[in-house]
Order: C-alpha cells, then structure tokens, then sequence
C-alpha cells in the first residue's frame, strides 16, 4: 500500500524522537554523578525511548500491512509494565547497600532510614520487655 | 526356537520368582523354580533322539550383524550332555536347597541366582555365536560373586566372592581378546565357522596368542593351577552353591570351553605342552593339599581342583579316546562330588561344623548318610565296580600311552599313579573322618540333628547314579560319551575298547597301587599332618589380598596425582593435549581459504569489537566475581545479537533464554562465595596459563578460519531440502532437532536432567553456614519481596506463558520449539520466585521436578519407539495435515510430541537447580526437599 506523505513524516518524527531520547538517556547513564541520577537515564529511554520507536513501527507496518500489527503493542504494554518495575528493584537495592548519593541531594534518603532504624531498635526493646 | 526357550525360561524364572519370595509357605518359590528347571530338562531330552544320532540343531536370529553377533545356538551332543547336566543337577539342588535353608532367610534370592545362574550356564553350552556365548561367561562370573558372597555380611564371604570375580572375571577379559582374534581370522564368530577353519588358526600366525588367551579364560574358569586359588575360597558360598557351582557345572564351564573348541585349537604341540601340563600341576597340588585339609569343604574343593586337573591334562593329549575318558571322567566327577558336598552341608546342618578333628563317629546317628557317602567315596577313590574307576583306569591307560616328551614318558604315568594315590588317600579320609574314627569332639550342637529325608534325597538319587554308571558303563561310553567326543572333536571317535579296563595289565596294577598306597597314606595321616604342619605357612588368600590392597592403593594413587581435583588441571590438561597433538599437523596448514569473506559492515564491526572487549573485560575482572559474571552475560548478549544479524532467530532466542537463566543460577552460587577471589597461584603459573589459553584461543580461532573460508559440501542443503518433505516442518533447525538428529537432542536432554538431579542430590543434605540476617535489613528498604515486583509478576506469568504456548507450537515451522518455550517458562516462573520467595511460590505450584524430568525423557523415548512399532526407524517422525472444522488447517506431526518431552525436561531440569540453590539462600538455612 502507499504510503501517504504525512503518515511517514510522523512515523519519522517517533523515530527521531525515540532515538533522541535513547542517546539523552545513554548520556544520562555516562555522565550522571551519582546512582539515582544516573538511573534516570536508562529508564526514560526504555520506556519513552523505545516506546516512541515501536509506535513508529506499529504505524508504518499497520498501513503497510492492512491490519493492525499485534506484536509491537504486546511489546509496548509488556516494556511499559516491567521497565518501571525493574528501575524500582534497582533503586532499592541501592539504597539497602547505602549507596551513596551526592552532597546537594534534597532530603536525603539516610535520615529517613535512621529515624525507622532507629523506632525499629525502640520496638524490638520494648518487645524484649513484655517478654 | 526350542533352545531358545530352553535359555530363557530359567532366566525368566530368576525375574519371576524373587515375586514369590513373600509366599507364606517356602514352598513355593521352591517349586516353582523347581517347574522352570523340570520344564527347561523336558525341553531338552526331548531332543536327545535326534541329537544322539548326530543331527546338529541350530537356529538363528540376527542381533547386532555389523560386528557379527547375533543370537545363536546349537544342540549337538557335547551341548545337549552339558545342559543336561546343568538342568538336571539344578533340579536335585533346588530340592537340596530347599531343606538346607528351611527356616532361614534368603531362600527366595537363593533361588532367583541359582536360576540366573543356570540360564547362562544354559547359554555358554548351547552357543553357537561366540559373542553371544561371552555374555553368558561374563554373567556366570558375576552371578557367582553374588552367590559366593551370599552371606554378604560376613568378611570372608566377601573376600571369597571378590577373588573369584577378580580371577574369573580377569580369564573372561582374555578369552575376550581371544574369540575377537579368532573372529577376525576366520571372520565369523559362529562356532560352526570357526571349527571348520582350525587349520587356518593353527597356522596363523598369532595362534600362540589365541590359544593364551583362550586358555587363560579357560584355566581360570575351571580353577586350573595357579588359578586354582578362588575354589577353596568361594568355599565361604552356602553349601547349594559348592554342590552345584563348584563341582557340576561353574568350573566345568572352562572343560567345556576346550572341548568345545578342540577342533579349532588343538592337535599342536603348542596345545599339548601346555593344556597337559598345567593339567598335570593342578592334579598334583589338588590332590596333595586335599589331604591336609580339616574342614570337609576345602578339602573336597582341592579334591575337586585336582579331578579338574586330571580332565584339563587329558583334554590336553587330545587322542580320541584321551577325549573319551576325560569327559566320562567328568560325568563321574559331577555324580560323585556333587552328593560329597551335599553330605558335607547336612553335617554341617547336623552338627554345627565342618573340622573333621570334631565329627567323627556319625554313623550311628546317620546310617543312611553313611551307606550314600561310602557309595561316592568309592567312587571318588576308584574302587573297583564304581564309576570312578572306571573313567580312572581310562586316564592311567592314556597316561601310559602319552607321549610328551620321550626320554621322560615314564613320568606321566608316574605322576598319574601318585595323584591317584592321594586322591585314594583323600577319600578314605573324609569318609572314614566324618563317620567313623572314634566318638565326636565338642560338636556345637549334641546330639547331632537327624537329617531330613529330604535332605538325603539327592545324595541317594546321585549315588544311584553313580551305580549305575559302574554298571551300564559300556552303554553309557558308547551310546553317549562317543557322541559326545565325536562332537567334540568334529571327526567320528572310534569304539571305545572297553575289554581293556577289564584287562590285568599296567594299568590295573597302577589302580592297585594308587588304592594300597592310599590307604597306607591314610593310615600313616597322623604323622603326615605333623610333617605338613611344618611347612612354612603360605597363606595363598593373604597373599591374594595383599596384592589387591597394592593394586588398589597404587591405582588410587595414579587417579590422585592425575585427578587432583584442580578443575583449572583438567582443563590445562585437555587444552595442552588438543595443542600437542594438532598443533603440528595444523601448523602447515594454509590458514586462509579460497572462499570470499563476507563484507563487513561497521555495526557487526562495532559489536565485534565490544564482545571482545567484554571477553578481555572477564579475564582481566575476574577478581571480582560479581562484575565478571555480569561482563559474562553482556558477552552472552552479544552473542545473541550476532546470532540475530546473521538470520540465525531459533539460536538468538535459546541464546537469550539460556543467558538469563545461566546468570540468574550463577548469581545464586554466587552469592555463597565471598565478593573477590584471592590471588592463589604464582605469577609464573599465571603466566603458563596463559601461555596456553592464548595458544588453545588462537588454534581454535584459526582452524575456524581455515575451516570457514573454504568451500566445503556440507550436509545443511540436505536438511534444507528434506526439511518439508522428510520432517514435516519448514522451520531447519528446529526439524533437524527433533528429527533428523533427534537422537542427538534425546541424549542431550538426558545429560541435562542427569544433571540437575545431581545438582538436586548434591544440594539434598548440604548445610551451608547459616545465613545471620544483616543488621541493615531492619531497615524499611529490607523487604526482600516488595510490593510493587510482587503486583506485577503475577499478570506476567500468564502473558509468558502464553507466549512460550505460541512459541512452542509454532516452533515446527516458525522460529521457536520446545528448548526455547521451556527456557521461556523457566525464566516466567523464577521470577515468580524472586518477586515471592520460596515459600510464597512453593505454596502455589507444583513442585514434582524430578517425576517432570523423567516424565518429559520417557515422552520422547515413546514418540522414538512409537515409530518402531509403524515399522519405522527409531525416532522417525511423522506428520499430516488436516481441515478442523473451527480452526481451519491444521498440521500434526509426531514431532510435536518428541518436542513437548524436551520442553518438560526442560523445565523440570532447570527449576531443580533454581529451586534447590535458591532453598540454600533462604535465612531459615534448607527446608524440605523440593522436587
């Protein structure tokens, strides 16, 4: 089938853009000075970035094919359903091994930990005492 | 078919009978081991007419043509005496058997071995392909260990048994090497063939060769001198098992094997010297030690050693009528020693010991015992008017007439006449020892118990036997014996002249003066055992242990210095192996090809430069371990990548799924081991190491090159031709999996679930330090299964799983297939673990991996045999389209099942290893077994 002009401008323009904004990402991932900044990058460029490329893709093939292309939004929802989770993972590891993060960071997340560190070692006293 | 019926039905019988053991009454399995024989007997004196008038009967069935074994047997007259005399005096043993055991345990399995081993007795005699005859030598040496060591709780059982499979087992390795010799001269294995060539191996030139290592087999078997020192030592076997191993049949099996064989092998001086001489040394030692020794059994095993010897020395001579009185000899021999070590056994039941300086004086509490014994000691002294004198004044006639080597002929028969001497004095003894010379001494048991008649029913039967052997001798030499030797030794034996046994001539005087002298030596024991008692002691079984425990610890030591233990060894090892003996072939090689190189573009550069970068990242990182597993799998993933850009989609996909799962389980050991290896070996190891991984690295890199920069025809336009027509499935790979090389795949998912039961039982009862929980997980980023990872494995499970059912389904034509879909599953299902924990996902799955495993091997191993069955090869596939009436077309192909047991396997095998590493990681330390 033909393909209309404005359809393939658009098309282009998802493209250019996810790709944008993987390599914004992937600078991100370079050039961030801490953990949770750098981890950002990576995932703005697997949601967004690839998102933007696969609806590009489900464009082009939808109107070059005649119907509409299953797999790429089977791959959108899974990508937009597992990369926020896995950013999460990462992010709690990190702060369960006290990775540290820069001196400017707002509200560090350490005084919240040792503000529930610290009732935590309150309970398991008082635990104690009723035993 | 008779014959094979005739193997088979004991064999069948020893399966089936150990089901009867749990009978109420011991009855049972009694007799129906007792039917099998009697069938087995009757199946065979149904062939004696024809048999006995010189027909051969053979039948045929091919089993393995390229290396010339199939299965085969023969009946002449030589096989139908043999396994007559197998069937026959199994039938009175299980008789015996079943009151030497009233009462105690063990009878079932008894009876099952003694079947076992009469089917392969069955099977030696009535071979007719010498292969096939080697399984059945092979399993009489290993059931006789099991029957020896019978009362496997008692040291010296054990050690008896081990020596006989050591000695026995070590001449069927030599009679091995021997019958392959002798298929590949005469390129048949079938006796027929091969006695019909005997001139052709005579004057071969590797026929000393042949006929050492076919009489080492021989020789051991039949407890020839030196080998002769596992007989007195299987003696610790129940007293069933001497009666019928030990004088009938075991170690008759070796004589058979040189009568069997005479027309191919004998009539050299070769064979005479040797056969006769080491006949004549056993004969001597038997006969010598049997005399000194007190308990009733040894001495009747090295009086059964030296009536061996007699018929090995005989064999030897190789005349005709030599021929004759050996194997009458060994008719006698069966019918006499046979109820000897019976009424041993009842002594032994009635008066608790068998040291013949205690029982003495029994005939007042056994007179029929003691009329049944005297019959065969007679007989086993050479009376005259029994049958052992008979076949004895044969032999001292042969002995008279041998001639091997002339200035020294006088010494056969001299030797002959002081063999018979002893042998006379070692029957009176153990006759008049255990039932008369006085009163008994100290028996453990008083008053002795009265045999059971049933007990003695056997003895009776033999003894009778042995009367009338004495009696109708002519008719039994030249009815049976003659056809015996003629279908021994190929050509017609001559009448036997039986008037010369009846003659005054040398030979009756030398029966006299064995039988006076006997007695004389009898008379003069007392003396005689004082005198022997002073000989140095040499205790052949501490010396046989001595060097077992040598040979043991000296091969321990060689596995140890080369099997260290050092994986990094092994691999050196095998890499400098592969360096040396290609290297210099591989060094004048043209390394660089005809072919064009495909253009490189600059992406497939690009990852080319990176994977390296990340195999170099693993060297040099190694340290530490977490970054180097993790530069491991980026390498993994270029891998997959380069599979993906050079149209390879089923490998990417395995690729991918196996990289996830390999770091996932490395991860998991991983964090059993501290974060960084040490710096262990020297740098001028590493520097040798090196030296060789980068030798090893630039070979294999460079055969590669040479390889693939040539033109070559291979197989693959084969497969991509046949892929539709012969497999079914437009999908190459994929065909070629689960068809073309499905064995290849069967074998592999075999080793796979071999080892992840090994990892299940490596993992089973290991206790790892316990895991202390970290200070820090008190804090709220502890939560080891947060929330949100839970919330969203649980709608993953089942779009995985859907897509490893699409996966797999289309996997015939499309990329994919049961590997991948299980890799799929897999991977779907342990994140289940992570985001859940064990215990969370234990409780909602079913964890039988092990019966998943099995399960998925047997489905495909049925698909294979399936096609067997159409009458196709193993593992042939088959397919067919079809129109459904809602899903429209359809392809089914029998591939489909072969791949759903490889999926299963899969998965099983690879969430036994996930599941049982991670239950070593849970702070509770190792729960339940799981799978």
């Amino acid at each position: 089938m033909e393909m209309p002009l404005w359809l393939d401008a658009i098309v282009a323009a998802l493209i250019l853009a996810g790709a944008l904004v993987a390599t914004i990402g992937s600078l991100g991932l370079a050039r961030m000075p801490d953990f949770y900044m750098r981890l950002h990058g990576p995932t703005k460029a697997s949601t967004l970035g690839v998102g933007a490329t696969l609806v590009g893709s489900m464009l082009w093939f939808s109107t070059a094919q005649g119907s509409v292309s299953v797999q790429e939004i089977l791959i959108t929802v899974f990508l937009f359903a597992t990369a926020p989770v896995s950013a999460h993972m990462m992010g709690r590891a990190a702060l369960h091994r006290r990775v540290g993060c820069q001196e400017k960071t707002n509200g560090q997340p350490w005084d919240e930990m040792d503000r529930l560190s610290g009732r935590a070692a309150q309970s398991s006293s008082s635990g104690e005492s009723q035993r | 078919m008779t014959l094979l019926s005739v193997v088979l039905l004991p064999l069948i019988g020893a399966l089936l009978v150990p089901l009867l053991a749990r009978a109420r009454s011991p009855l049972i399995p009694a007799i129906a081991s007792g039917i099998v024989t009697l069938a087995a007997l009757s199946l065979l004196l149904l062939q004696a007419p024809t048999v006995l008038s010189g027909e051969l009967i053979t039948s045929e069935w091919a089993w393995i043509p390229s290396i010339g074994l199939s299965i085969a047997f023969r009946l002449d007259a030589l096989a139908l005496f043999f396994a007559t005399l197998i069937t026959g005096m199994g039938l009175l043993i299980i008789l015996y058997a079943h009151f030497y055991f009233a009462g105690k345990p063990g009878a079932g399995r008894f009876y099952a071995l003694m079947l076992a081993f009469m089917g392969a007795m069955l099977g030696i005699v009535t071979s007719e392909n010498l292969l096939f005859m080697l399984i059945f030598w092979e399993m009489t040496s290993l059931v006789s260990f099991v029957l020896i060591g019978f009362h496997s709780d008692q040291r010296p059982a054990r050690r008896g048994a081990r020596m006989t499979l050591v000695i026995t087992g070590g001449g069927g390795l030599a009679l091995m090497a021997g019958i392959v010799l002798m298929g590949s001269i005469v390129g048949s294995f079938n006796l027929t063939d091969i006695l019909a060539a005997g001139d052709e191996l005579r004057a071969h030139a590797h026929y000393p060769l042949i006929l050492t290592l076919v009489l080492l087999g021989a020789m051991t078997k039949s407890a020839q001198f030196p080998f002769h020192l596992w007989l007195p030592n299987a003696m610790t076997a129940p007293t069933p098992v001497s009666a019928y191993l030990h004088s009938a049949t075991m170690v008759k099996a070796g004589i058979f094997l040189l009568a069997r064989l005479h027309p191919a092998l004998a009539d050299t001086d070769a064979w005479l010297y040797s056969v006769s001489t080491v006949g004549m040394a056993t004969l001597l030692t038997g006969a010598f030690i049997a005399m000194f020794k007190h308990d009733t059994k040894e001495l009747l095993a090295y009086s059964t050693v030296s009536h061996l010897g007699l018929i090995t020395l005989l064999m030897g001579l190789g005349t005709a009528t030599a021929l004759v009185a050996g194997l009458f000899h060994l008719l006698n021999h069966a019918l006499f020693k046979a109820p000897l070590f019976m009424m041993a056994g009842a002594v032994e039941k009635a008066t608790g010991t068998r040291d013949m300086r205690r029982i003495n004086g029994l005939w007042r509490h056994m007179p029929l015992l003691t009329i049944m014994s005297a019959i065969t000691a007679a007989s086993m002294a050479g009376l005259p008017l029994f049958n052992g004198y008979l076949s004895k004044k044969m032999f001292f006639i042969e002995s008279l007439d041998a001639n091997v080597i002339s200035p020294l002929n006088w010494l056969t028969p001299v030797l002959a006449a002081i063999a018979g001497l002893f042998s006379a004095a070692y029957s009176f003894r153990i006759f008049h020892n255990v039932f008369f010379n006085g009163q008994p001494r100290e028996l453990p048991v008083w008053p002795p118990r009265k045999p059971a008649l049933g007990i003695q029913l056997p003895i009776i039967l033999l003894a009778a036997g042995c009367l009338f052997v004495g009696w109708q001798a002519e008719g039994i030499v030249h009815g049976l014996i003659r056809a015996m030797a003629t279908a021994s030794s190929g050509v017609k034996a001559p009448a036997y002249d039986m008037g010369q046994l009846h003659h005054v001539g040398p030979a009756f005087y030398m029966s006299l003066a064995a039988l006076i002298g006997g007695l004389i030596l009898y008379a003069l024991r007392e003396r005689l055992f004082e005198l022997y008692d002073q000989l140095p002691p040499a205790d052949a079984r501490e010396i046989f242990e001595w060097l077992m425990t040598r040979a043991g610890n000296g091969a321990e030591r060689f596995v140890h210095a080369l099997e260290n233990g050092s994986v990094q060894r092994y691999i050196a090892l095998i890499i400098l192996t592969a360096i040396i003996m290609a290297g210099p072939v591989l060094a004048n090689v043209v390394w660089y090809g005809a072919k064009p190189m495909t253009p490189a573009d600059p992406l497939t550069i690009l990852g080319a430069i990176l994977m390296m970068a990340t195999a170099f990242g693993v060297v040099l990182g190694h340290r530490n371990r977490l970054f180097a597993l993790l530069l491991l799998g980026s390498a993994g993933l270029f891998v997959t990548l380069t599979f993906a850009r050079f149209s390879a989609p089923d490998l990417a996909l395995t690729q991918l799924s196996v990289e996830v799962i390999a770091v996932i389980i490395m991860m998991l050991a991983l964090s059993f081991l501290p974060q960084t290896t040490p710096v262990e070996s020297s740098r001028l190891r590493r520097s040798r190491d090196s030296i060789i991984a980068v030798l090893g690295g630039l070979g294999t890199g460079l055969v590669s090159f040479a390889i693939m920069t040539r033109p070559q025809d291979s197989i693959s336009d084969f497969f991509l031709e046949q892929s539709v027509p012969g497999g079914g499935g437009s999908n190459v790979v994929n065909v070629i999996l689960v068809d073309f090389r499905g064995f290849d795949t069967l074998g592999e998912i075999t080793v796979l679930g071999i080892a992840a039961v090994a990892v299940f039982a490596l993992t089973r009862n290991l206790q790892l330090k316990h895991r202390i929980p970290n200070e820090r997980d008190q804090y709220w980023a502890s939560n080891p299964h947060p929330l949100i990872l839970r919330t969203m494995a649980r709608p993953i499970l089942p779009i995985a799983l859907m897509v490893s059912a699409y996966i797999f389904l289309r996997g015939h034509n499309m990329p994919g297939g049961g590997f991948i879909a299980g890799l799929i599953t897999v991977v779907a299902l342990s994140l289940q673990y992570m985001a859940g924990g064990l215990a969370w996902a234990h409780d909602r799955m079913l964890t039988s991996f092990r019966p998943l495993i099995g399960g998925g091997i047997l489905l495909a191993c049925l698909t294979g045999l399936g096609s067997l069955f159409m009458g196709l090869e193993f593992l042939t596939s088959w397919f067919g389209h079809y129109e459904l009436p809602v899903l429209g077309h359809i392809e089914l192909a029998t591939a489909l099942l072969f791949d759903l047991g490889v999926f299963t396997t899969v998965v099983g095998a690879t969430m036994l290893i996930l599941a049982n590493l991670g239950k070593l990681m849970t702070v509770n330390g190792p729960g339940e077994e799981i799978g």
